[in-house]
């Protein structure tokens, strides 16, 4: 499979369309199961609460996952997806809306790549609170 | 207590790990991700694929054994409880199917400090069988003040 997306249909400043989701407690135990990563601090809430959350949070590399598909999604190769690099700032609660997306920051004739700011960032109680941000991802265009 | 600097460049045993199609499959449904390519052996291969691909994400699976090790080495001195996952970064260099068999070799990249905190940074090369790199991961680990003061 090859890169999808033509070099010259991406110009500096465009924004990748936004992907959204809930995100629901089966979730964030399927997450875990699936990852192997089965700290109680995504699945208790008593243990969540015991160290300062309000509940359980989502696994930061879920939110992550769920970038990495707003970019492969935009790119329609999962190939196209070269690197990604992410902070992890802020986390995520159940039932938040969690919204991934990125813009277009630089782009590399020569390698036909761009290179892109991503985020991934939730509303909460009116203000927007990023769980991902200071990120980068790299793709191949075609 | 701050962490043992004399461990940075420690390479740990390397980690092999089978990709079975029954984890992919569970950790696409996991992520949320649709793309046929990611459930679907038959969408994989008519999209010239070998088999059906694991998305991008999926090396995470490995993570646990990978920053484990450095976690766990009594060494090193980390307090679990303190660790804050700070950074992840993946470069792929070519997908991740089904059937492949991995292996990871982690090695602490650096050991630093910033405030009162501590970042533990561990670097694998995931290779496939042939040896090639196949994702290359850098895991960030903040350890909540630790830092000397």
């Amino acid at each position: 499979m090859a890169a999808v997306v033509p070099f010259e249909d991406v110009h500096e400043g465009d924004e990748i369309p936004a992907r959204s989701k809930v995100v629901r407690r089966e979730d964030v135990k399927a997450y875990a199961d699936a990852s192997g990563d089965q700290n109680p601090l995504h699945q208790d809430d008593a243990f969540a609460t015991g160290v300062g959350f309000p509940g359980i949070i989502a696994h930061g590399m879920f939110s992550m996952a769920h970038l990495a598909s707003a970019l492969t999604d935009w790119l329609g190769d999962p190939t196209a997806l070269v690197r990604l690099k992410v902070q992890f700032r802020a986390p995520v609660f159940m039932d938040e809306t969690l919204i991934a997306g990125g813009r277009v920051v630089s782009l590399d004739p020569e390698t036909r790549r761009a290179r892109l700011e991503v985020t991934a960032f939730v509303d909460r109680e009116g203000s927007r609170v990023f769980a991902i941000k200071n990120s980068e991802a790299e793709v191949q265009l075609a | 207590m701050p962490l043992n600097q004399a461990l940075k460049g420690k390479s740990y045993e390397p980690v092999t790990y089978e990709v079975e199609r029954d984890r992919v499959s569970d950790f696409a449904a996991a992520i949320g991700e649709e793309a046929a390519v990611f459930r679907d052996p038959g969408a994989a291969s008519a999209a010239g694929f070998a088999e059906q691909v694991a998305p991008p994400t999926f090396a995470t699976v490995m993570n646990i054994s990978i920053s484990g090790q450095a976690v766990t080495d009594p060494e090193l001195g980390l307090d679990y409880a303190r660790v804050v996952h700070a950074e992840m970064e993946y470069e792929w260099r070519r997908p991740v199917v089904v059937g492949d068999v991995l292996t990871a070799t982690p090695r602490i990249a650096d050991i630093y400090a910033r405030g009162p905190n501590e970042f533990l940074v561990v670097e694998a090369d995931i290779a496939d069988a042939t040896g090639q790199t196949v994702v290359w991961s850098r895991s960030v680990l903040l350890s909540r003040g630790t830092a000397e003061r």
